[in-house]
């Protein structure tokens, strides 16, 4: 699903941000990036969504290497991948409802799927009641859940999340990776970047830890800090 | 293009237009200003150029024959004329018809006794396709045989040419300027709603939005204020360009040129399309160079 052969970023400034990266996250799999802040997850995250170009090496998603994908097919790969962040990133002028539905607008899909399909990934991340709100009204974990909605309302193969937790309480923070597990439990390929430390450590799941740009471990059900 | 996904996307371009009432509506005031002064320099080039083609309809050469030429010689100099460049159609004016204008104007008694030796020549009245041909047509005249003379009053003309060249060159210079000055203002309008919406342009990216998609809102912004622009400009221009047109009618000036400005409803198309032509252009143009920067995520 997600493969990174020999990658490496070098940005302008000449911070070396990923050092000859390895790894291939299978489909179907829950997988964790873990480092810490400047480590280079966000670049990885970066890559993956072809934000960032890598330096050298190759990036294959779905099949396709990406390494040399066309400018203006980059859109038809993110509609493959389903983004949550950190800060939520919805639209503070329309409602929930609307948040997730633009999502589909903008793959044009129908009226009637749009209706069919809206109200059945709020109900799934449990914001059913919530459709007509807006995001100020909403508390951060559920604006995170709509952010998620949006996510999966177009049935992406994947889900790339940058810190989904970083905004949130302990608590919250739980829900939602229960949300993301559920939603893995579904087949979706699920690729979380985090720190969220106790998190990682009770889920169980594989955990590629990456340091200054190196990836110093990829433990397939591992805990934040085994030992090296 | 579905149809539910064209009036998202036109319904989003709406939605800009009201969210920024301020730059909005500063730039559809300066639009309308510019509009305006192109539009002033338009009716005025347009009446001049009635203008000249009313005095060009006026305007004959007047080619006499010698009083020697055979009828023969006479048809000759009419085909020959005809045949040279520029010129639209000749009028036969035989000696008799001379003596008779002669007899009128001048009175019975003034022409008395010449009725049998008639010394008054044949002549041509000339029209031509185009006044600026004058001079050139006179030559090629001259070089006819059995040409004795030639009239026209060709000083007239030139400056009238003259003017109304004058006036098209002003107009198209202002509406070159309008247009460079139309396209820094709503591209600088967009750039704010586009800055405004920098976040959503983001998600948009994120979500797998392609450019096109993301540009056609803000071109629909645009367009819709070089459309508005222009409907008001030919609003303004057309109600003032008729009050004026009406206080000048029957004034001393327009006696003396023996014209009348023209109505406003013979330019009111020409205008309308240019209008909304240089608005629709401006408001592409202006909203693709805002957008440009943003959409590089």
């Amino acid at each position: 699903m997600i493969e990174f052969k020999n990658v490496s970023k070098r940005y302008d400034t000449g911070t070396m941000a990923v050092k000859n990266a390895s790894f291939r996250i299978e489909k179907g799999e829950f997988a964790f990036l873990v480092g810490t802040s400047g480590s280079g997850k966000s670049t990885l995250i970066k890559l993956i969504l072809k934000e960032e170009e890598p330096t050298s090496g190759n990036i294959i998603i779905n099949g396709k290497d990406t390494t040399f994908l066309k400018q203006n097919r980059v859109p038809f790969l993110r509609r493959s991948m389903g983004i949550v962040f950190q800060d939520f990133r919805l639209l503070p002028d329309k409602t929930v409802y609307e948040n997730v539905a633009f999502a589909m607008y903008i793959v044009k899909a129908t009226p009637r799927h749009i209706r069919r399909q809206v109200p059945m990934v709020l109900s799934l991340v449990g914001l059913s009641g919530k459709a007509k709100m807006y995001p100020n009204e909403l508390s951060g974990g559920e604006q995170q859940r709509v952010a998620l909605a949006r996510a999966l309302v177009n049935n992406p193969a994947m889900i790339i999340a940058d810190e989904p937790t970083g905004n949130l309480d302990p608590e919250t923070a739980w829900d939602i990776m229960s949300l993301l597990n559920e939603i893995n439990m579904r087949g979706t390929t699920v690729v979380v970047a985090t720190h969220a430390k106790e998190i990682v450590d009770q889920m169980k799941k594989r955990v590629i830890h990456i340091d200054k740009g190196v990836i110093v471990k990829d433990d397939k059900k591992g805990g934040y800090d085994c030992e090296i | 293009m579905r149809f539910n996904v064209i009036s998202y996307l036109i319904g989003e371009g709406l939605s800009n237009i009201f969210k920024n009432k301020k730059s909005t509506i500063s730039s559809l005031m300066i639009m309308c200003a510019t509009m305006l002064v192109f539009g002033l320099f338009f009716v005025i080039g347009e009446n001049v150029n009635a203008f000249v083609d009313n005095v060009a309809d006026a305007q004959e050469i007047r080619v006499f024959i010698v009083n020697t030429a055979t009828d023969e010689q006479v048809e000759q100099v009419g085909n020959e004329i005809l045949s040279i460049n520029g010129v639209r159609n000749v009028e036969y004016v035989s000696k008799d018809d001379a003596y008779d204008s002669m007899r009128e104007w001048l009175g019975e008694e003034a022409v008395a006794g010449y009725e049998e030796n008639n010394i008054f020549p044949a002549s041509y009245n000339v029209t031509l396709t185009d006044l600026e041909l004058n001079e050139e047509v006179q030559e090629q005249i001259w070089q006819i045989e059995n040409v004795e003379d030639i009239r026209s009053s060709n000083q007239t003309i030139a400056q009238v040419i003259r003017l109304a060249k004058g006036v098209r060159i002003v107009t198209a210079a202002i509406l070159v300027l309008l247009v460079v000055i139309s396209i820094a203002i709503i591209s600088n309008t967009i750039k704010l709603t586009v800055h405004a919406r920098r976040k959503e342009i983001s998600i948009m990216k994120y979500v797998g939005a392609t450019n096109s998609f993301i540009r056609w809102p803000f071109l629909v912004e645009g367009i819709i204020i070089g459309i508005i622009s222009g409907l008001i400009s030919v609003a303004i221009i057309g109600l003032a360009y008729t009050y004026i047109a009406n206080k000048m009618s029957g004034s001393d000036f327009m006696e003396m040129i023996s014209w009348n400005l023209l109505e406003f409803k013979s330019m009111f198309n020409l205008i309308l399309t240019v209008y909304l032509g240089l608005g629709i252009g401006i408001g592409i143009v202006g909203s693709s160079i805002s957008m440009k920067k943003y959409l590089e995520v």
